[in-house]
């Protein structure tokens, strides 16, 4: 494996006495995704501040291709792309105004704001000024912007927060092709299929600290059951049967369930990513 | 990969953007148009000289010009006493020929002699008979209209007793103290400014007072907004956007400033010098806008800091209006070397040379602003 696009080492930060990363390490690869889970005020955010040159780091060692990250570092900016949670356009300006006044921070002057508005399905409201757009509009601009400059990192906080089903599907259809690439993804996401389905490994955050990191069938694997849920019906009311994969007669009783005149279903028990954040870290990710 | 980019384009990028945010704001837009043209419109219908003349009736006195008369008083010699009180009472008319006063009753049907001008007595000066050859003058009465202030009846008074000394050949006791006042421009001694001279620096301050509300909202909504926090994560650096907040705050103020100056033929003089000035006022706004846009969160709160910041601002413009009227404190405010320096470009011709001290402390008002306006907006930036 090369260079890692993202080293982080024992990266600590306060907020005054309040301690928001106590000592994280991680890193990304390019072409891979790695889903940052946790609940609020775990650190999610900080870590992407400080790899972002939005706030100074505190002790500790983070790198973005390898280089150290700093807050006004125009060099490393110029190589990263941000999609932040908060809708942050420029109301007053149409979505392709918008695109073309980043383009031209990154010193792009011929940049195709058609094609980009066209990558996340806003071709036809180009044109039309960002207050007259709706949420999921919006966040699909925000992914546009974040692509401006064919960046190699991706920070992508929340990208498909509020989108419907067919938009958020487009949108990970284009997180995909942007790690096709070689792009290198860090994802914050609150949604478990997302992640799941999107991330090559996930990190989970709890109260500054990175408390598991591996790949979700991994995690899975380590911390779920090897059994199946069989229901079926039996003198008029439902019987659920849980076989352990592991068990000695899982095969033929796996068998019996199948041939079952009243088998209504056969399930996996596989762990969710969810259940595996509270089994770790003790708390739910919502809160 | 992109190209590296140079600071000025980003700094360029950025001002395009604001002026192009500015011009979609309706508001800002309607309000500064409205300005421009509502003060363009008062200015050219302001008196562009000065009304100073008061026509003083006098009977009794011989050759009453020569021992009254002066800058702003027109003395109308009336045959008799009687006479004069009717006139002033508005029992009669006088109409003024180069024989003195002809009166008239309202109502009569003959016509004035050719080159007669009517003229409106409210003040007239009786002298008792054999004045000044007697050797104890008499009691002298002052007719005035009941519209006339008190102020003008003493000063009336005053007259009689000053041409009783002249003609006694005694010089007046009257000492006025000096150091109470302070002058804007050149002391002129009687001959006032016209209202248009009087409201120019006023205007020019009401064009750059929009600018900066228009300013401070703008960098309020930004950094409420979190849109600069999505500039700051590509090559543009805080410098950028402080430097082109300051470029398009000071250049939008500035350009409205000379159109002003301009609408209102006010550029002639010393234009060099003129645009100067103005550009040195537009970084002071623009430094202003900066501490009135950090501090403000909304619509509402950046027009509360930017009228704090802005109503002492304007003391010296308004104080233009009224020569001799400011205190002295008035000179300690960062926008009195602007106004001074515009008086006396624009009403008393000064030049380079005579306007070194106001550019200097202009100068040193505008960097102090600015440079405080940049901390406070860097500061409120980083924390966004």
């Amino acid at each position: 494996m090369g260079e890692p696009a993202i080293r982080v080492e024992g990266l600590r930060f306060s907020y005054g006495s309040l301690e928001a990363l106590r000592g994280i390490s991680f890193e990304v690869a390019p072409g891979e995704i790695l889903g940052f889970l946790g609940p609020n005020g775990a650190g999610k955010s900080t870590t992407i501040k400080i790899l972002t040159g939005q706030l100074a780091p505190g002790s500790g060692r983070a790198e973005v291709l390898g280089r150290a990250v700093a807050p006004d570092d125009p060099v490393l900016q110029a190589r990263i792309g941000v999609c932040f949670e908060e809708k942050n356009l420029y109301d007053a300006m149409s979505g392709r105004e918008n695109l073309r006044f980043f383009g031209r921070l990154f010193g792009i002057r011929d940049l195709d704001a058609d094609g980009l508005l066209a990558k996340v399905g806003l071709a036809e409201r180009g044109r039309d000024p960002v207050s007259k757009y709706s949420k999921g509009m919006r966040q699909r601009l925000m992914m546009a912007r974040a692509l401006v400059n064919t960046p190699q990192v991706l920070f992508l906080d929340e990208p498909t927060d509020g989108l419907d089903p067919v938009s958020s599907r487009a949108i990970r259809t284009l997180i995909r092709g942007e790690v096709e690439r070689g792009a290198a993804v860090l994802l914050t996401t609150h949604d478990m299929f997302e992640a799941d389905e999107l991330s090559d490994r996930v990190a989970f955050i709890n109260e500054g600290r990175i408390h598991a990191i591996d790949t979700p069938e991994n995690l899975k694997l380590q911390h779920g059951r090897r059994a199946v849920k069989v229901r079926y019906r039996q003198s008029g009311s439902v019987t659920e049967e849980s076989v352990p994969l592991d068990a000695p007669d899982a095969g033929e009783r796996l068998r019996a369930a199948a041939g079952h005149p009243g088998l209504m279903t056969i399930h996996t028990e596989e762990a969710t990513l969810e259940s595996i954040f509270v089994e770790i870290t003790g708390r739910a990710l919502a809160g | 990969m992109s190209r590296p980019v140079s600071r000025w384009a980003v700094v360029g990028a950025i001002v395009r953007k604001d002026l192009l945010e500015y011009g979609r704001d309706r508001l800002w837009v309607l309000l500064t148009v409205l300005v421009l043209v509502v003060v363009i419109t008062l200015f050219w219908v302001l008196p562009a000289g000065v009304e100073g003349s008061v026509h003083l009736g006098v009977a009794g006195l011989p050759d009453p010009g020569e021992a009254l008369g002066g800058e702003g008083l027109v003395v109308v010699p009336f045959a008799s006493t009687d006479e004069l009180r009717r006139v002033v009472a508005g029992e009669a008319e006088a109409w003024l020929t180069p024989a003195g006063a002809l009166v008239r009753d309202p109502g009569a049907s003959e016509p004035p002699p050719p080159g007669a001008e009517r003229v409106s007595i409210s003040l007239g000066i009786a002298f008792p008979e054999g004045f000044p050859e007697v050797s104890e003058p008499g009691r002298a009465t002052v007719y005035v209209d009941a519209g006339v202030p008190e102020e003008m009846t003493g000063a009336l008074a005053g007259l009689v007793r000053e041409v009783g000394y002249r003609a006694a050949d005694v010089p007046l006791p009257v000492q006025v103290p000096d150091g109470l006042y302070v002058v804007l421009g050149e002391d002129r001694g009687g001959e006032e400014p016209s209202a248009r001279e009087g409201f120019r620096p006023l205007f020019v301050f009401m064009t750059l007072m929009m600018e900066l509300f228009a300013m401070a909202s703008l960098i309020a909504k930004e950094i409420h907004e979190r849109t600069v926090v999505a500039v700051l994560v590509t090559p543009a650096t805080v410098g950028d956007v402080l430097a082109a907040k300051g470029i398009a705050g000071a250049a939008s103020g500035f350009v409205q400033a000379v159109i002003l100056l301009a609408a209102i033929n006010s550029l002639s003089a010393n234009p060099g010098l003129l645009l100067c000035l103005l550009a040195l006022g537009a970084l002071l706004v623009a430094g202003t806008a900066m501490l009135a846009g950090s501090s403000g969160r909304d619509f509402m709160s950046t027009l509360f800091w930017g009228m704090l910041f802005m109503v002492p601002l304007l003391v010296p413009a308004l104080a233009a209006l009224f020569p001799g009227t400011a205190a002295a404190w008035v000179r300690l405010l960062p926008s009195y070397p602007l106004v001074r320096g515009l008086v006396e470009v624009q009403s008393s011709g000064a030049g380079w040379a005579d306007t070194l001290p106001e550019l200097g402390l202009l100068a040193a008002w505008a960097a102090g602003l600015f440079g405080a306006g940049w901390l406070v907006l860097r500061r409120r930036v980083r924390s966004a």
